[in-house]
């Protein structure tokens, strides 16, 4: 039970991680408010279990469409995985590669028809433009499933039980250190800095002679792409990618909440914060019956989850707007050398 | 039903709840995504009181009007003007009206279980349709959601223009900073603004369901439709909010019934896409929507 709990708890972290980073280069960097998150996290659903789901049926001769079929795909697929690794890994790096591409032009298609507009125009419009794709993807059965959903092959289908979720662990945490590694890389750069000038003031940007809607589109691509890497991982997680998991609340309102608890901007702090909300909201998930009874909730306890986190972010935004870890000043060169030299 | 009545029914709603989202626009500069939630309260209460007194929902517009105004002040005196008060930042008032909405929506879907529990029927989702009346063959709904744009304009007239409190709301939604100069208190307006929106809300909420089936989700579904109605009119203008109703309102419903004939029932939700190439259209060619071209500017005077 407890190792169940710790493992939800790691691979949710690693997942949402990763979404994380991503809407701080957005948003925390570049001052995108980006209310569509959930946009590129299901690009990446929808690359696996849309398009790589369909390529695979072809190379393994199975007969039918995406939803008769899935079931035979999946079996034949993780039977070739179990005897072969290397198909497997070989499948999971495709996955992501193919995600990260389809979420980054995705995301600069996503971006361009507003990305002329002031921030509160930009965070109704990509709300608008990610709630209707959510909403598409959900009624049209022939993108990805829609509602009945479609099961993915298991890359890791030649390990078993345990040794299969730890891996699996391994990968995502790997995944969200590379991904938390190269945004710190990038904020450390002329174009990192750019980006930040341009969510303190953009006319100060634009003085300077540099383009403000080639800096959001550039933001939103590396956003979107690494957000998209998300969408796989949840996929390899369930196995099984129903639309409306990719909803508003799961993967754009959490994903700010934790933005928001660990500190806008700097990527420590998120991981923090990704931490403390990931332990407590699967702790409610787990003991969710016995916190329903022990209250006598008259309800589902799902909807106690959205009043407390919804206040929580209230909270957050009234008592502690910088997050738990204040962001820090740029770590240049010059900074590092006299850090070290005192 | 025919397509325009039904058409002219989603326009009308439609265009109230996009003249409230505007009036918040522009009283406190931020998009109110929880708008579609204030609409959602008032079916839930209507839906309370058919079920449990019999209530006709058209009756339980006024109780909606009243409590949507209410539930507005509470969330705005709670969230909204605290957060102002500290010098929060756009974005910041976004995520809070964000997490409102959430906030709301647990309500909602708490309340629509306790519902089904305590009356023994599915509150989880529900529709007035079959309880309409009829005059002719033309539905009910038509003419009621008609004078409520008819009242509510009528009510908004006097409001405006007949008093004094309507001429200080007026100047600081032309210009805050001079109407505060002026001696006027920007902050009641701002409160003003929040109730009545929502308040406009719950009245709109309290006869959705006589057109669509409504859930506690309803809220988050409707309003991309009332962003792109409050964009396309122009977000700077309460006037505008009333004619992107329409435009939306219009062209999502006549699509959706035109479509409905080639690819069969459950289109609704492509009629959002016809909302969003407006709207995308409307931002790249006109970014301060219809209100806010020359050609409005010449013909309002």
């Amino acid at each position: 039970m407890i190792s169940e709990v710790l493992q939800l708890i790691l691979v949710w972290v690693g997942i949402y991680t990763v979404v994380n980073i991503s809407l701080n280069v957005e948003y925390g960097y570049t001052g995108i408010p980006n209310f569509g998150r959930h946009f590129a996290v299901l690009m990446g659903a929808i690359a696996v279990g849309g398009i790589l789901n369909r390529v695979l049926m072809k190379l393994l001769g199975v007969s039918g469409d995406l939803i008769t079929g899935t079931t035979d795909l999946v079996s034949r697929a993780d039977d070739l995985f179990a005897a072969h690794p290397v198909y497997g890994i070989a499948y999971l790096v495709v996955s992501l590669a193919l995600a990260f591409t389809l979420g980054a032009v995705m995301g600069a298609l996503f971006i361009l028809p507003s990305s002329r507009l002031r921030e509160d125009y930009l965070g109704m419009t990509l709300l608008a433009m990610a709630e209707v794709t959510f909403l598409i993807t959900y009624y049209t059965p022939s993108i990805m499933g829609g509602y009945y959903g479609t099961s993915v092959p298991d890359p890791l289908a030649f390990l078993s039980g345990d040794s299969r979720e730890w891996t699996f662990i391994g990968i995502t945490t790997l995944l969200a250190l590379l991904v938390y590694l190269l945004s710190e890389r990038l904020l450390n750069t002329p174009f990192g800095r750019l980006l930040r000038a341009h969510r303190e003031n953009e006319t100060v940007v634009l003085a300077f002679g540099r383009n403000l809607m080639g800096i959001r589109i550039n933001a939103s691509i590396i956003g979107s792409g690494i957000a998209a890497l998300a969408g796989v991982l949840y996929g390899f997680h369930a196995l099984n990618l129903i639309s409306s998991s990719f909803s508003r609340v799961e993967w754009t309102f959490y994903p700010f909440l934790m933005l928001l608890l660990g500190g806008r901007g700097n990527n420590r702090g998120i991981i923090l914060g990704t931490a403390i909300f990931v332990t407590l909201k699967v702790l409610i998930e787990t003991y969710k019956f016995q916190i329903s009874s022990l209250l006598h909730l008259p309800f589902e306890p799902v909807w106690l989850e959205y009043i407390l986190f919804g206040i929580m972010a209230l909270l957050i935004l009234y008592y502690r707007p910088e997050g738990l870890i204040k962001e820090g000043m740029i770590k240049t060169e010059p900074l590092k050398k006299r850090e070290a030299g005192q | 039903m025919g397509v325009f009545e039904g058409a002219l029914t989603y326009a009308n709603l439609l265009a109230l709840l996009a003249l409230g989202l505007t009036l918040t626009y522009i009283t406190t500069a931020v998009p109110n995504f929880a708008h579609g939630s204030f609409a959602v309260i008032g079916s839930y209460l209507a839906y309370t009181l058919l079920a449990a007194y019999g209530v006709n929902p058209y009756l339980a517009v006024i109780p909606a009007f009243i409590v949507g105004g209410l539930i507005g002040t509470v969330v705005y005196q709670l969230t909204i003007k605290p957060l102002i008060r500290k010098g929060a930042s756009v974005d910041m008032l976004m995520m809070a009206t964000l997490a409102i909405d959430i906030i709301l929506y647990g309500i909602l879907g708490a309340y629509s279980d306790f519902l089904s529990e305590a009356f023994k029927r599915n509150a989880s989702k529900f529709v007035f349709t079959n309880i309409d009346f009829t005059v002719g063959s033309v539905p009910g709904r038509v003419f009621v959601s008609t004078a409520l744009v008819i009242g509510t304009l009528i009510g908004l007239y006097v409001l405006l223009y007949k008093t004094k409190f309507g001429i200080a709301l007026r100047a600081s939604m032309e210009n805050p900073a001079l109407a505060e100069a002026m001696g006027i208190d920007v902050e009641k307006t701002r409160l003003f603004s929040w109730f009545l929106a929502a308040a406009l809300a719950g009245m709109v909420g309290a006869v959705l369901p006589f057109l669509q089936e409504t859930v506690p989700g309803t809220g988050g579904f409707i309003i991309v439709s009332v962003f792109a109605a409050s964009i396309v009119g122009g977000l700077r203008n309460i006037a505008g909010g009333l004619i992107g109703g329409y435009i939306i309102g219009f062209s999502e419903s006549m699509v959706t019934y035109g479509l409905s004939d080639v690819l069969g029932t459950g289109v609704l939700v492509y009629g959002k896409v016809v909302s969003l190439l407006i709207m995308v259209a409307v931002l790249l060619l006109m970014p301060e929507g219809v209100t806010g071209t020359k050609l409005w500017r010449r013909l309002v005077g």
